[in-house]
């Protein structure tokens, strides 16, 4: 914490490295220091109170096979299987993910969808940032300078919970071109969705939430709405159009496929 | 606090089961010193982005990228190249014998990323099936063999 | 398993036809195979090219001083420092083309993206890498031109003084106006592609030094005659400069013309160390050279039951900024741009246009490659049009032995395309349904003809020197080199057959300018028929100077001498002699056992005015089929099930041809679907490894291969050349499924979702308004 307070602008994290190492390999950044944190803790993935608590260093790989985040975040571990390779998934880490904030990335997305909170520490101590608060767009986060994501906190899955994760790619395993998270919950009692998350990839700067309403419409119709509000980027591999229409046929099979798991 | 100036420092690698001390600077990568220091022809830079595999080594038996591991990171742990696998006189492991066999390989280039991860696959999950071990090798690009002959090798692997 | 075992035709012989893994295979699997840039020499420099940001400018101005001032810097040239800093290349003998030089290093203007301005050498590649960002270039940006129709137009910035229009080629026969008038049905159709890149897992890469007086360089490349340009450039005697070609990790074409070698060889001479250059991904795509795209328009016409009347045919060929070989590329794709198919009235003009683009070059296929897209989606309109189904029609046309081709040239090998093609289909099976709602599926299938060995009218010839040892085993030298695909391996395959020599008891020298006979590149398809000719010729003459002397120790005539399994007898249960037996009593009697000898394939002349006279050698004819579903919402094509079924004269190695089919479909898939540089105004968009879309192991399906050996092929023992005719089929393949599942044709390529969804939308628009209407 030291090192990274003093250095500033000059230094940059490196956990698993594998978004920071392409960069350092092509001179796109160019730090002076690198605060190699990989031993700086050994934590495993727990249960702490209503929420799934996965430390910031936690492996890709470990988590989409860990016996707690498959039966409480069951959207993360299948989301997971997406991120990059083998090689990506044993080095890369949750919190380097969400630190890293690439605007396709399926952590991020899922972290939106369940309403995770970070804990990050900084010189002057912790503190807790809903995952709704902490893209600010482009590969940047609302971090401070100094302060380094240490754990990641997700609300347990409840009963009468629907997930889906649908992605596109333009081939296996790449960056999505658009991905879609949704987490529903049915109403105790009459079986209706009660309230429904639905988190993008891929359709703007930043990974973003959209705003299901009704919760409980049609899913075709929920789903129009919101990619109407979308206004995608261009790049290489897809227009902004096309994502936009991609959004929107992804968020209704996601919403059809999480009320389908919801009524298990 | 200005950074101290890159110099160099010497390290001790353990790679294919044999401690080799080489003089490294900070941001030299696993890749950098295992094919340029330590001569090892068997870990070959491709892309220095992670993505096309022929860098692959085993890192506590893990598959890693080589270009994105820095070399420090390696200090402590064991590193196990393709050629890492191989028993004495050059003896071939049995998947480089089904690779041979099968002719998994035309150039060659992506070799010895495609065993290692091949055989952690195997190694993880038993017997795969060939959509599992597809998925593993997601991340090794071959361009000349179209896939299936290296497919064919780690099914025949796996049988065994 | 997934692809047949192969059954060869007939077994009259005992290497030839199997499928023993040898030679750099093994090392290959071992690890211990040593590429291009896994060589180290002390002192050792390593080298870096500084290359243009801007694809059109003017260098007004090079300052090398903090560069070379940085510490652990050996040098930093500019064009200033090349004796001959100017490359002529005459791809076509001069037979049409302008002539237009290119610079080493560019002295007062660039011309394309990443083109090089200069070269540093330092202690490490990171200090180079510091150097070349220190070089100041001044460039003042110029007008560019980044599409063929631009730079044909009036007025357009001009690439080159002497005009835009590289070389033009001709080639006509019959009437082809009168017959269009004439025919029952006239089909239009306009096909685009792309700029696609070899991405070879190696990247470019090699290691020069001195050594006595003679600049060596060790460098992955496919042509080692490359020695004579680099002796021009450096100012050297020819005798003063050795290319050594290690085995390549892949080249396609990528590695055919110069990359590393004239870098590397002005830093050696110049620091007069030994120096290292490796080529970066980013740099290689960026830079290095590409596939030509094309814009093929066509006009067929036919009679109302299925004959084929004419063709006329323009190609447009978008050369970038440099000559390297679009001359020869723009050519192979007229020779072939009717297809397999008869045509008497034809007309085709096939055009290479400068841009600001980054040049191109070879890649496997060779604009043979890009055409088939062109005649097999008028093919399947036509059927369409007429109500024919795609194989009745193709049936109806295709070529046989003894045809005419629009040059005038009879066709005098067999043409088992039809076969191919029953093949083909066959191995898909029943067709499958869809997976879903919104998903729709279809069939396709392309057929295509692709030349094997080089343009005639160049008199290729190829050398191999052949030398049996004291001790019976066998050395084979040629100059030959190796992409990969058993180049090497086959000719000891070859002579292991002729001379009964076993395989591990031969050993092959291969690519050295300096030590071996020269055998030409490795392109176009031409090393087996070639240097394989050459190889079984030697083989043949130094057994039949050797068999007198093992008749007169077996007492039997030489005509009854077998040589095989390390030995030669006269009877299957009769004495033997081993082969070392024999080199020793050879020796006795000042008989050489080594012997050279040269194969010269056929000759001819072409005609640029009347576009009449010899194109190529021989063709390979082979058919691809494939199942798709298409995701209606998406876009998203899924192949289901692909076959390619090729008729390859005589397999050599059957596993090994296998491959080739199955690793030029697999290339011949990401061109189709998802590979694309997608330069825009001279700037390269899929700059990153991670954007330029190569199939990886989970994108497709195992390409399912059958062979047909009907033994007419001109190579060694009736082979035909296999190499690149696999990857020509499949984008034709594919847009016939496409088509076929969604009644709508792609034309463009890539064929991304976007583009599919769009092509559905169209469909959909159009169904509307016939509703409406």
């Amino acid at each position: 914490m030291r090192l990274l307070a003093a250095a500033g602008d000059d230094a940059k994290i490196l956990a698993g490295g594998q978004s920071l190492m392409p960069m350092l390999n092509l001179r796109l950044a160019r730090p002076d220091l690198l605060i190699d944190i990989n031993r700086a803790d050994q934590r495993a993935p727990s249960l702490d109170g209503n929420h799934l608590r996965l430390p910031a260093l936690t492996r890709h790989r470990v988590a989409a096979e860990h016996d707690l985040v498959r039966q409480h975040c069951p959207l993360l571990a299948d989301a997971i299987r997406y991120v990059g390779n083998v090689r990506v998934r044993n080095r890369g880490t949750i919190g380097g993910s969400l630190a890293h904030a690439d605007p396709t990335s399926e952590i991020g997305c899922c972290a939106l969808a369940a309403g995770a909170l970070v804990v990050a520490r900084g010189p002057d101590g912790d503190r807790t940032i809903p995952a709704s608060d902490l893209f600010a767009g482009y590969w940047s986060t609302t971090l401070a300078e100094a302060e380094i994501i240490t754990d990641v906190l997700i609300p347990v899955a409840r009963p009468r919970q629907g997930w889906s994760f649908h992605e596109m790619v333009r081939r296996t395993s790449d960056f999505a071109i658009v991905a879609v998270a949704v987490i529903l919950n049915l109403a105790e009692r009459d079986g209706v969705i009660a309230a429904a998350t639905v988190a993008l990839a891929g359709v703007a700067d930043r990974v973003v939430l959209a705003d299901p309403q009704p919760p409980d419409g049609d899913p075709d119709e929920i789903a129009a709405r919101i990619a109407e509000t979308l206004d995608p980027p261009d790049d290489v591999h897809a227009s902004g159009a096309y994502r936009r229409r991609l959004a929107r046929v992804l968020t209704a099979r996601a919403l059809r496929e999480a009320s389908a798991r919801a009524a298990l | 606090m200005t950074p101290p100036p890159m110099t160099g420092r010497q390290v001790t690698l353990n790679v294919n089961g044999r401690d080799h001390e080489v003089w490294i600077v900070p941001s030299d990568t696993l890749l950098d010193v295992l094919h340029d220091e330590l001569g090892m022809a068997d870990v070959r830079y491709g892309c220095g982005e992670g993505v096309c595999g022929t860098c692959t080594v085993l890192l506590d038996g893990e598959p890693v990228n080589g270009c994105l591991t820095l070399a420090v990171q390696a200090e402590g742990g064991q590193v196990t190249t393709m050629r890492g696998l191989m028993g004495p006189g050059e003896a071939l492991h049995p998947l480089q014998e089904c690779f041979l066999r099968r002719g998994a390989a035309q150039c060659g280039f992506c070799t010895p990323g495609m065993v290692l991860t091949a055989l952690d696959a195997v190694q993880r999950l038993g017997r795969p099936t060939r959509e599992e071990i597809r998925y593993a090798l997601v991340g090794n690009l071959c361009r000349c063999t179209g896939y299936t002959k290296i497919l064919d090798a780690i099914e025949e692997y796996a049988d065994q | 398993m997934t692809t047949p075992d192969l059954q060869p035709l007939t077994k009259p012989y005992r290497i030839v036809g199997t499928s023993p893994a040898h030679h750099d295979f093994v090392d290959k699997v071992k690890g211990s195979l040593h590429y291009a840039a896994d060589w180290q020499l002390p002192g050792m420099l390593h080298g870096r090219v500084v290359r243009s940001p801007v694809p059109s400018a003017l260098i007004t101005g090079i300052d090398v001083t903090a560069a070379r001032a940085l510490p652990g810097v050996f040098a930093v040239l500019t064009a200033a420092d090349v004796p001959g800093n100017q490359i002529v290349e005459r791809a076509s003998g001069g037979l049409a083309e302008l002539e237009v030089t290119m610079p080493v290093l560019a002295g007062d203007r660039v011309r394309y993206m990443g083109e090089p301005v200069a070269v540093v050498a330092a202690a490490t590649p990171q200090i180079a890498h510091e150097a070349a960002e220190l070089v100041a270039v001044d460039y003042t940006e110029l007008p560019g031109v980044f599409d063929v129709q631009s730079a044909q137009s009036a007025g357009a910035p001009r690439v080159h003084e002497v005009g835009n229009t590289l070389v033009s080629w001709q080639i006509r026969c019959g009437d082809v106006d009168r017959a269009l008038a004439a025919a029952d049905v006239v089909i239009e159709g306009e096909y685009r592609s792309q700029h696609v890149e070899h991405a070879y897992l190696e990247p470019e890469a090699g290691v020069g030094w001195l050594e006595n007086g003679v600049l060596t360089l060790r460098v992955s490349t496919q042509v080692i005659e490359h020695a004579a340009m680099i002796a021009h450039i450096l100012g050297l005697p020819q005798s003063k400069v050795r290319v050594i070609a290690a085995y390549m990790g892949g080249g396609f074409g990528g590695k055919e013309d110069m990359t590393v070698e004239p870098y590397l060889a002005l830093l050696v001479w110049h620091t007069r160390r030994p120096v290292r250059m490796i080529w970066d991904r980013q740099e290689s795509l960026v830079a290095s050279t590409k596939r030509h795209p094309f814009i093929m328009r066509y006009r067929t016409g036919a009679d109302h039951d299925g004959t084929i009347t004419a063709q006329q045919v323009e190609i447009l060929g978008d050369a970038g900024a440099y000559p390297n070989l679009s001359p020869r590329v723009l050519f192979a794709a007229a020779a072939c741009a009717c297809g397999p198919y008869r045509v008497p009235n034809a007309s085709i003009t096939s055009t290479a246009v400068f841009t600001n683009n980054v040049p191109s070059s070879a890649f496997r296929g060779f604009g043979a490659m890009q055409i088939v897209l062109g005649y097999e989606s008028q093919l399947d309109e036509l059927a369409a049009r007429l109500g024919l189904s795609r194989t009745e029609l193709r049936e109806r046309n295709f070529l046989a032995k003894g045809d005419l081709l629009p040059t005038g040239e009879r066709l005098d090998t067999c043409v088992e395309v039809a076969q191919t093609m029953r093949r083909a289909l066959e191995m898909l099976g029943e067709p499958p349904r869809p997976s879903g709602p919104g998903k729709l599926v279809g069939r396709g299938l392309g057929c295509n003809r692709h030349p094997y060995g080089r343009t005639i009218w160049f008199r290729d010839r190829a050398s191999a020197w052949l030398s049996l040892q004291a001790d019976g085993t066998l050395l084979i030298r040629s100059g030959v080199t190796d992409l990969g695909a058993g180049q090497a391996a086959s000719l000891c395959q070859i002579a292991a057959e002729v001379l009964g020599a076993p395989l591990d008891d031969i050993s092959i020298y291969i690519g050295d300018s300096a030590l071996n006979p020269p055998a030409g590149g490795t392109f176009a398809t031409r090393q087996l028929y070639m240097s394989g000719n050459a190889v079984l010729h030697a083989a043949r003459e130094l057994r039949e100077r050797m068999a007198p002397v093992a008749a007169d120790l077996l007492g039997a005539p030489a005509e009854d001498l077998e040589f095989a399994g390390g030995r030669v007898r006269a009877r299957a249960d009769g004495p033997s002699i081993t082969l070392a037996e024999l080199a020793a009593a050879c020796d006795k009697r000042a008989i050489s056992t080594a012997h050279l000898s040269t194969w010269r394939a056929q000759a001819g002349s072409f005609d640029p005015r009347t576009g009449q006279g010899d194109t190529f050698p021989d063709y390979t004819y082979g058919t691809h089929a494939a199942d798709v579903e298409v995701d209606t919402e998406t876009g998203q094509v899924t192949v289901l099930r692909y076959a390619a079924c090729h008729d390859v004269g005589r397999a050599i190695n059957p596993l090994r041809v296998q491959g080739q089919i199955q690793g030029g479909a697999m290339q011949g898939l990401g061109y189709a679907l998802t590979e694309d540089m997608a330069i825009e105004d001279g700037y390269v968009q899929a700059a990153l490894f991670a954007n330029y879309l190569i199939p990886n192991a989970q994108d497709f399906p195992d390409v399912l291969v059958d062979i047909v050996e009907s033994g007419e092929g001109k190579g060694p023992l009736g082979a035909r050349g296999i190499g690149e005719p696999p990857i020509g089929n499949v984008a034709a393949t594919i847009a016939s499924a496409i088509h076929d599942a969604i009644g709508v044709r792609p034309d463009r390529l890539p064929m991304t979702p976007e583009r599919i969804l769009a092509l559905l939308d169209e469909r959909a628009a159009a169904t509307r308004e016939e509703h409406q209407g």
